[in-house]
C-alpha cells in the first residue's frame, strides 16, 4: 500500500503543525489552518506561499495572539468536533480496509495526544447503546448541544464535549488530525470510487479547483452512463460533481476562474510599470490585501447553540455579511435554497405531523440512501449557488469600483461554511436515525461520504473565496488610479 | 438526470441590451416567457440537451452575457472558450441591428486564436407592425458575414427550437469534418460518454482522458 507508507511519511509534518510547544502561537497558527492546508491539497502552487507568510506573523505578535486565543479557540472547537465525527466514521471504514491504514491513524493520534480509535469507537458504541432507550428525544437532545447525550444526535454532541473539554492542544491537534483523516478516508474511498481516485490525482498536480471537479463529473457521468446501460435497477445514487454542475456551479467558477486570472495578470502588469517608493507602497497596500484573505476568523458562540431549523438565521447571517454589496438577486437564490434543505431536513425529522398528511400520501420513512442522496444534493446545490455568489460578488466588485472590505467577504466564507457543516451534521443524524437497524458498513460509509462531501463544499468555498483576492487587488488599484487623476 | 450525449458545445449569446436575450434562452431551456426580467449581470449559465438525430445528442451549455456597455469589459472575458454563438438584434430597433457589426468584431477579436461559429438572430419578430429592420437587409448583412439569418419570437415561441438546433447542426457538421477539434484547455467543445451499447465507434472521437497521476 503505497498510500499509507505516504501519509505515514506525512507523520512527522503533522507533528511540526502542531503548536503544542508554542502556545502563544497557536491560535492565529491554528486560525489559518483549514483552509491553507485545504488548499495544499488541491492546489500546490498557492499554498507555500501562503504559509510561509503567515507563520512568521503569528511568531512577531505573541501579546496579540494569546489575547485572542481563547475566542479563536471556541471556534475552533466547532470545527474540532467535526473533524471528531468524521474521524469515528473514518474510523469504522478503516478498519474494514486494512491495518495498515489503522496503524497509520493511530501512529498520529498518539503522537497528537488525542484518543485513539479504540476509545472513540467504544465511546460510540456506549452511546448508541444509550441511544437506543433515549430514542424519541432526538430533537430535545439534539437542541441542546453541550449536554447531549443519547438521541440521534448523541454520537456527534457527546464528542464535541469531549474535544472542548480536554483543552486547547487536544483541539489543534484534532485539526491536524482531521486534516489527516480527511486524506485518509478520501484514499480510502477512492478505492470503490474510480471519482475520487481521478479527483484524488488530480489534486496532486497543479490543476484548477473547477478542473477538478469537473473530471470529477466526467468520471461520474461515465459511471451513470455505463451504469444505465448495464443495469436494469435503479439505484438512489447520488454524484456530487454531476449535482454540482447541474446547478451551475461549474460554470460560475469557472467563470470566476477566467474573472480572477484576469485580473492577476493586470494586477503584474501594473506592478511591472511601477518602480521606487510608488512600488513599494502599492506593494503593502496589495500585502494588507493579502492579509486579510489569508486570516479567515470563525465567528464562534453561537454555532453550536442555534438549531436554525428554518434557515431564517442563515438568511439573517447572509444578509448581514452581504449589506451593502448589490447582490441581492443571487443571495436569494441561495438563502431559498438553504430554506427548502432545512424544510427537507425537518420533514425527515418529524415524520409524524399527521395533521397534514392525509392517507392517501403517507409518508414513507425514507431509506438511508434516499437521506444520503437528499444530503448530496442538497450539498451540491448550496456549493454551486455559493460559488455563484462569489463570481457575482467578482462581477460587481469589478464594474462598480466601489471599496469592498475583503473582511466582509470573509465572513461571508464563514457563514456560508458553517451553515454547510451544520447542514451535513443535520442530515448525518437523519442518516442515523434512518439507520438504526442498518449494520454499521452499511450507514457509516454514508455517514463518511456526507461529511467527506461537505468538508469538500467548504474546501470548494474557501477556495472560490481566495479567487477573490486578485479582484480587489484590481480593483483597489483602479481606484487608486482615479483618486489621483482626480 | 440524462448522463447521455455526444458532445457538449458551449455556446454564446450577445447583442444589445434589451434585445431579449435572456428571454430568448429561458424559452428554449425552461420553455416558458418571463414577461419582466431584470438586467443581466455579468453572465448566466443554463444547458439543454438538444437531439440533432435520433438518439445523438448534443448538450448545450448556454452562456447569457450582459448586454449592457457598463458589462462589458468583464464578460468580453468570457468569449473565449465558445464554440459558437447567437449574435440577437431586435428588428424593433434599427441601432440594436447597426451594433452587429460591432459585436461580431468584439467577439471574433476575444476568441483568437479559436474561431467562433455564429447565427444571426433577428428577436422580437411578434411585433411585425413596429419593425425596422427588413428581413432582407438582416439576411444580406448575415450573407455578407458567412452566418445564417434567423428570425425569432420569444413571447409566440417562434423559431426558438429551430435557431438553437440549426446552429448546433452546423457545428455537429464541423466537429464530424474535423474542422473543428476537442482541444485540451479549451471548453468550445467536449466530448461526452456514450454507453457501449450505442457506440459507434467512428463518431466518438474521445479525447485522451487517462489519469495521469
Amino acid at each position: 500500500m503505497s498510500d499509507s507508507e505516504a501519509t505515514a511519511a506525512e507523520g512527522p509534518e503533522v507533528q511540526d503543525a502542531s503548536p503544542a510547544e508554542m502556545p502563544d502561537s497557536s491560535s492565529p497558527d491554528n486560525a489559518t489552518d483549514v483552509a491553507p492546508t485545504r488548499k495544499a491539497r488541491r492546489r500546490p502552487e498557492v499554498a507555500p506561499a501562503a504559509e510561509a507568510e503567515e507563520r512568521p506573523k503569528a511568531e512577531e505578535q505573541p501579546p496579540k495572539a494569546s489575547s485572542e486565543s481563547t475566542v479563536a479557540q471556541g471556534g475552533w472547537g466547532y470545527w474540532g468536533s467535526w473533524g471528531k465525527s468524521i474521524l469515528s466514521t473514518a474510523t469504522a471504514t478503516v478498519a474494514t480496509v486494512g491495518q495498515g491504514l489503522t496503524q497509520a491513524i493511530e501512529k498520529a493520534e498518539t503522537s497528537l495526544g488525542i484518543p485513539s480509535p479504540t476509545e472513540l469507537s467504544a465511546q460510540v458504541e456506549e452511546e448508541e447503546k444509550q441511544q437506543g432507550e433515549a430514542g424519541s428525544e432526538t430533537d430535545k437532545a439534539a437542541a441542546d448541544g453541550s449536554t447531549a447525550v443519547g438521541g440521534a444526535m448523541g454520537m456527534l454532541s457527546s464528542l464535541t464535549s469531549v474535544v472542548q473539554s480536554t483543552g486547547k492542544t487536544v483541539i489543534t491537534g484534532g485539526l491536524d488530525a482531521l486534516e489527516f483523516i480527511g486524506k485518509k478516508t478520501m484514499d480510502v474511498i477512492a478505492e470503490g470510487d474510480p471519482g475520487f481516485k481521478k479527483t484524488k490525482g488530480l489534486m496532486i498536480r497543479n490543476s484548477t479547483l473547477s478542473q477538478v471537479l469537473r473530471e470529477a463529473k466526467e468520471r461520474e457521468e461515465l459511471q451513470t452512463a455505463e451504469t444505465e446501460s448495464s443495469d436494469s435497477e435503479k439505484k438512489v445514487v447520488a454524484h456530487y460533481g454531476m449535482l454540482f454542475d447541474e446547478f451551475q456551479g461549474l460554470s460560475h467558477l469557472e467563470a470566476l476562474e477566467i474573472l480572477s486570472r484576469e485580473s492577476e495578470s493586470k494586477v503584474k502588469s501594473v506592478l511591472t510599470t511601477l518602480s521606487g517608493d510608488e512600488l513599494v507602497q502599492l506593494r503593502e497596500e496589495l500585502e494588507d490585501i493579502k492579509d486579510s484573505f489569508s486570516l479567515v476568523e470563525f465567528d464562534d458562540e453561537e454555532v453550536d447553540e442555534r438549531k436554525d431549523g428554518d434557515g431564517n438565521e442563515f438568511e439573517r447571517e447572509l444578509t448581514k455579511a452581504l449589506e451593502g454589496l448589490n447582490v441581492s438577486t443571487t443571495a436569494d437564490k441561495l438563502s431559498k435554497a438553504c430554506k427548502s434543505v432545512n424544510g427537507q431536513i425537518s420533514d425527515m425529522t418529524q415524520p409524524g405531523k399527521e395533521e397534514e398528511e392525509s392517507e392517501e400520501v403517507e409518508k414513507k420513512t425514507l431509506s438511508v440512501e434516499e437521506v444520503h442522496a437528499a444530503a448530496i444534493r442538497s450539498l451540491a446545490e448550496l456549493t454551486a449557488r455559493s460559488i455563484e455568489l462569489f463570481h457575482k460578488l467578482a462581477e460587481m466588485i469589478l464594474f462598480s469600483n466601489g471599496r469592498t472590505e475583503a473582511g466582509v467577504l470573509s465572513q461571508l466564507t464563514v457563514v456560508l461554511c458553517k451553515e454547510i457543516s451544520l447542514l451535513s451534521k443535520k442530515f448525518t443524524s437523519c442518516l442515523t436515525t434512518a439507520g438504526s437497524n442498518e449494520k454499521g458498513d452499511v450507514l457509516n460509509p454514508l455517514i463518511t461520504g456526507v461529511f467527506l462531501e461537505a468538508s469538500n463544499s467548504a474546501s470548494y468555498i474557501q477556495d472560490a473565496f481566495q479567487l477573490l483576492m486578485p479582484i480587489l487587488e484590481i480593483s483597489h488599484i483602479q481606484r487608486r488610479a482615479e483618486s489621483t487623476e482626480q | 438526470m440524462e448522463a447521455i450525449w455526444l458532445y457538449q458545445f458551449r455556446l454564446i449569446v450577445i447583442g444589445d441590451s434589451t434585445v431579449g436575450k435572456s428571454c430568448l434562452i429561458r424559452r428554449f431551456t425552461e420553455g416558458r416567457f418571463a414577461q419582466v426580467s431584470d438586467p443581466t449581470v455579468g453572465v448566466d449559465f443554463f444547458s439543454r440537451l438538444v437531439e440533432i438525430e435520433p438518439g445523438k445528442r448534443i448538450k448545450l451549455q448556454i452562456w447569457d452575457t450582459a448586454g449592457q456597455e457598463r458589462f462589458r469589459s468583464i464578460t468580453r472575458a468570457y468569449y473565449r472558450n465558445s464554440v459558437g454563438g447567437l449574435l440577437l438584434f431586435d428588428i424593433t430597433n434599427r441601432r440594436s441591428f447597426q451594433n452587429v457589426h460591432d459585436w461580431l468584431e468584439e467577439a471574433r477579436s476575444h476568441v483568437q486564436p479559436h474561431s467562433i461559429v455564429f447565427l444571426l438572430v433577428g428577436h422580437k419578430c411578434d411585433l411585425e407592425s413596429q419593425r425596422q429592420v427588413t428581413r432582407q437587409e438582416a439576411e444580406k448583412l448575415a450573407g455578407a458575414y458567412g452566418m445564417r439569418y434567423i428570425e425569432t419570437s420569444a413571447r409566440d415561441a417562434i423559431n426558438v427550437e429551430h435557431a438553437f438546433t440549426e446552429l448546433t447542426r452546423d457545428i455537429f457538421a464541423l466537429v464530424r469534418s474535423g474542422e473543428i477539434t476537442i482541444q485540451e484547455g479549451w471548453e468550445g467543445v467536449k466530448s461526452g460518454f456514450v454507453p457501449n451499447v450505442v457506440h459507434s465507434s467512428e463518431e466518438v472521437t474521445k479525447s485522451d482522458r487517462r489519469c495521469l497521476c
